[in-house]
This record gives C-alpha cells, structure tokens and sequence, in this order.
C-alpha cells in the first residue's frame, strides 16, 4: 500500500525535517517511487540466509591500549557552533514553553 | 614552455628532486592552471593558496638542506570537499556546512601531505555525496571538460574534472555506491575505489559507513598507484576501527605481464537494457585487448547484481540517516535563528540546511528503519548482500578480475535526467562492489563513436587485491592511447612552468 501524505508527515516529524506542503506532495511521490525500487527485494526467499551487516564480517572487538591521547581543546570543539555560552553549547528549551536559559 | 598538466606525479617529484624546477614554481604553476581553467570546470570551491606555497615553500627548504623528497614531493593534489583538512572548511557542497572550519585534518589527507602533496584546495561535489551528477551542489554544479555542457558525474565530479582539465595531477574523491569510478569514466581519467578498509575513513565526512571508501583519481594509472602508496603508507589507521593493514608498494606489480591470467566477463551485464551501443563496443574491446595482451577471457555470472540496486538503496539510505542525524545545528553547522524549542531548532535548521536529494535520502532512510518496515526490507537488504557477496567469491574462484561497464551511458547534458529513481539505476554496475566490500577501479580506453566524449571501463577485484587490479588496470591503459589525457581545450592552457 502506498505511503500516504500523512504518512510522510508522521516520517518527516520523526527525521526532524521541516516539510512545507508543497514539499510533502513531492516527497510523498518520491518515497513511493523509490520503494517501488526496492520491490525486487521481497522476491526473495532468505530463509536461512543470514546478513551480511559490514564487509569485514570476521572483525570484532577493535580495542586500543587504555592509555590518554590528545582529542580537541574545549576551544576547538566550541568553534563551530553557533550559540556558545560559559564553555558549553547553549541551546532553546528542551521542553515546550520553557525559558530559554 | 611545459605546462605542468604535461608532466606525470612522478616526472614532477623526479624534476624538484633534479633541480630542474622548484615545488613552488610548480605550485605557482597549478594554481595558474586553476585561475586559467576553473572558470569553465567550475570543479574548486575553495583554492588554498597560502597552504600551497607553505607546502612548496617546505619542500624547496628540504631539498635545499640535502634532504631526501619523499615520492609525491611538490606534486598538486585537491581534496573532494567531504575530507577535512586544517586550514579549509568542509562543506560537502552544502549550506549545512557552509562555514564548518575543519578541526583537523583526515588521515587520507594527512597521509597525501606526508607523502610530499602541495595541496591545492577542496573539490566541489554532490550534497553529502547524495548524487551522480554533481548538480546537487549547493553552491554550483561542475562541467565536465570534454564538453562543458555536460556533466562530469559525481558524486566526486570535482575531483574528475579538476584532473581531467590538468588543474591538478591527483586528487582525492569517496567512493558509496560509484562515486570515484562514475565521474573518472564521464571525465576519461583513472579513479580507485580501494578495498574497504584499506584506506582510512577517519576525517572523510560519513555517508554509508559500511559502504564508503575514499581514493585517489589521476590521469596514469601509475600516478594512482603512487597515491595508493600514500595513502596505505603507516598501515591501519587507529582513529578508524575499520581500516586494516594494506601497506605496500603498489608499483612494484605495475608492468607484470598479465599473460595466462584470468578476466572473467560477465555476458548478461552486456545484455542489460540501457546500456548504450558505444559503451557496449568499448567494454567488449577492453576484453580483447586483455586477451591480446594474454590474458584468458572467461563468462562469469554474478546472478543478484541486477538486485544490488535495491538492496543498496536500503542500506545506504539507513546509514546516510543515521550518520546525518549529527547535523542538528547545535554543535556545528546551519542553526536556524530564533526557535522557541530545541526540536523547532533541529527541525528547521534541517529543513534549511539540507538540499532536496540530501532530504531525500534520510526520509527514506527513516522509514526503511522504522518499526515492522525494517524486517521487509533492511533485513532483506543485509541477506541479499550476503547473496551478493557469494556471488563475487564465486566469480572470484574462477577470474583473477572482472571486466565490465562503469556507467551505461557516456556523460549527459545538464538537467537531461531530473527524476531521481531514474538516476539512480544508472549506479547498476558499480554498487555491487561497495556492497561486497572488493576493490574496483575505471580505466579511460576512447572517446565514443557517436558521442566523441571519454568511456572508461571498469576492473573489479576481490577484496585486498589492490595491487592486482592495478596489474590490469596498467595492461589496459598501455594499449588504449588515453595515458595522461588532457581534455583537449584545457591542456596547456596556463600552468607553464618556466
């Protein structure tokens, strides 16, 4: 069954992307279309077929030496960010209809 | 008068070694090149001029105090723009990056400068590499030089028309799903995807984890063989879990004779619907030049690569989700201005930093991963990979290489295919390579008989075999007459050396 307009709504508010109207009609044709393109997967019959999750399936348990090596000064990984305040991200309210600070 | 786009990488490190001219006349040279040549390819979105001659400048101070240059010394290299490096910023062609500074530099990149790189600047691409064209680019698509009205592929369109017009001798793109094979063949250049894990992906902006492979394009096959040595030189890389040990001299196989080895041709794949007349002439040439050259012809089947296409687009689809789920505007990239909520925040500054085709991608990822879809198809996709895999040890236990297309068609005027599925079924012949995590490479071998623009074919091997694919890939470009091709209204053109 296709994807319906609402459909793509409920998908777009789960991806956090902002859809305006005339984008939901397009995205909705699209999602459709590319689904059509996955129907050869279902053809198949995997019993017994187990999956493959990465190319470098016998590699496990990549570990290092538990020993401090250098990552980004605090200043370095604060800029790129747009909204900065006493050395953290600032960000809005998490919860709606909070105080921003 | 020699432009440098005459000069291979390594009669560049062999002449700043002589003397003959300094790494900083060939920085100058380059950069020339790009202000002559650039406003037609439009393939740079940033040139690093002060990095190129500090680069050189160093070069020129170490050959002066006597000290032995490394392989890849003063020669002019570019950077697709997914790759971080100091110094630039790394805006995958998008507004949601458009003013994200790299703080710090990839490994691949790192190891191209360690090996003696001048680096000339960051390479214009398809959004987040979401495209085979190009022409989604936030900032401006790119031109293919054989004719600047077409495209130049992509998703590393850059990096293939940056050394198809001799603006660099070697630059860096990132392979998912074709990305360096498709624009090196539209552009008549050589372009590596490496084995998975052979290069290191730390740095390289994420796209489809287990799918993406960074490697080098050059106009010789010798030239991306010297990059391979680079880019492998050190073994794995610790700063990525999935990279592996591949350190070793990868021009030390380059001229074997290919004689009594195996090419394993796979007939239905020449059959295919849409598989354009001329390029069907010009793989089934590739066969006999092969076998001209010794090497025995046998068919080979590879039963589930007409399905590769949907199990790829279901896994590259919910890795690009989950990998751009990081771009909520809170620690770097676009933030949209003035929201009330953090979920506001995320949502609009996604909706207005991302382009249509990078929208795309992760709505449909979101949903393949959603509750009960993600039984029907992403487990299916992860089988059929499996299914997918078999097929190529199969192969593979019979064929020393596979032979066969790159792209069905030749490069496409602008605009010429708007409707995205359609696009993507044009990745048939490079996907499955990805998927099984083998190493392939694109060879230019002639111009078209009805089109007159570059058809490059395409040499898969199994994984690791890196040094063997580019035993064939050199046998193939010995007897085509592509070797350092420039495409013909940009050679020479700026970039004189002396």
């Amino acid at each position: 069954m296709p994807l319906t307009k609402q459909d793509v709504a409920g998908i777009a508010e789960y991806a956090r992307i902002a859809l305006s109207d005339a984008e939901l009609d397009e995205m909705t044709d699209y999602m459709n279309d590319a689904i059509e393109l996955l129907d050869p997967l279902l053809e198949y019959d995997l019993d017994g077929v187990e999956p493959t999750f990465h190319p470098i399936g016998e590699l496990v348990n990549v570990t290092r030496d538990d020993v401090v090596t250098a990552g980004l000064s605090l200043d370095e990984a604060l800029a790129n960010a747009s909204n900065v305040r006493d050395r953290a991200f600032r960000v809005p309210a998490i919860l709606s209809g909070g105080d921003e600070s | 008068m020699t432009s440098v786009d005459a000069l291979s990488a390594r009669q560049i490190a062999a002449g700043i070694a002589a003397g003959e001219f300094s790494a900083t006349e060939v920085a100058r040279a380059a950069l020339d090149a790009i202000a002559s040549r650039d406003n037609q390819t439009r393939a740079f979105l940033q040139v690093s001029e002060d990095l190129a001659l500090t680069a050189a400048a160093r070069t020129d101070a170490a050959r002066a105090a006597g000290e032995a240059l490394p392989p890849l010394a003063g020669v002019p290299v570019a950077f697709k723009d997914n790759m971080n490096l100091l110094g630039t910023r790394t805006t995958c062609a998008s507004r949601m990056l458009e003013s994200y500074e790299s703080a710090y530099t990839a490994t691949c990149v790192q190891r191209m400068l360690d090996a003696g790189a001048t680096p000339l600047g960051k390479l214009n691409m398809d959004e987040f590499a979401f495209g085979s064209t190009t022409d989604s680019s936030a900032f401006h698509p790119s031109n293919n030089p054989w004719d600047i009205a077409c495209v130049p592929g992509g998703s590393s369109g850059g990096s293939a028309a940056a050394v198809a017009a001799g603006e660099v001798t070697i630059a860096l793109g990132s392979d998912t799903g074709g990305s360096i094979r498709q624009p090196a063949s539209l552009c008549g250049v050589v372009g590596m995807k490496p084995t998975y894990g052979a290069v290191s992906r730390y740095g390289v902006v994420a796209f489809g984890s287990s799918l993406d492979q960074a490697g080098p394009l050059g106009r010789r096959v010798e030239d991306v063989a010297l990059a391979m040595n680079a880019l492998t030189a050190g073994g794995r890389d610790p700063c990525d879990s999935t990279s592996r040990h591949c350190e070793q001299d990868f021009l030390a196989h380059l001229d074997d004779p290919i004689e009594g080895r195996t090419v394993g041709i796979i007939p239905a794949l020449l059959q295919a619907d849409g598989l354009a007349p001329e390029v069907r002439v010009a793989t089934q040439a590739a066969a006999t030049q092969l076998a001209d050259a010794g090497a025995h012809i046998v068919e080979v089947d590879l039963p589930n690569m007409a399905n590769s296409i949907s199990a790829y687009y279901v896994l590259a689809s919910c890795e690009a989700f989950s990998n751009l789920a990081r771009f909520d505007g809170v620690r770097y990239g676009y933030q949209e201005p003035g929201c009330a909520t953090l979920a506001e925040q995320s949502s609009l500054s996604r909706a207005h930093g991302f382009g249509p085709e990078a929208k795309r991608r992760q709505m449909l990822g979101a949903y393949l991963l959603s509750s009960g879809v993600y039984e029907r198809y992403y487990l299916a996709a992860q089988k059929v990979r499996t299914l997918i895999t078999r097929d190529y040890q199969q192969a593979f236990a019979q064929a020393d290489v596979l032979l066969m297309p790159v792209s069905p068609t030749v490069a496409w005027p602008h605009g010429a295919i708007s409707d995205p599925a359609a696009l993507y079924l044009a990745d048939v012949y490079t996907i499955s390579n990805n998927i099984a995590g083998n190493c392939g490479i694109s060879v230019p071998v002639c111009l078209g008989a009805d089109s007159e623009l570059p058809i490059g074919v395409q040499l898969q091997g199994p994984a690791f075999a890196d040094a063997r694919l580019l035993t064939f890939a050199r046998a193939l470009e010995r007897a085509c007459q592509m070797e350092g091709a420039v495409a013909p209204s940009f050679a020479g053109r700026g970039g004189e050396l002396r």
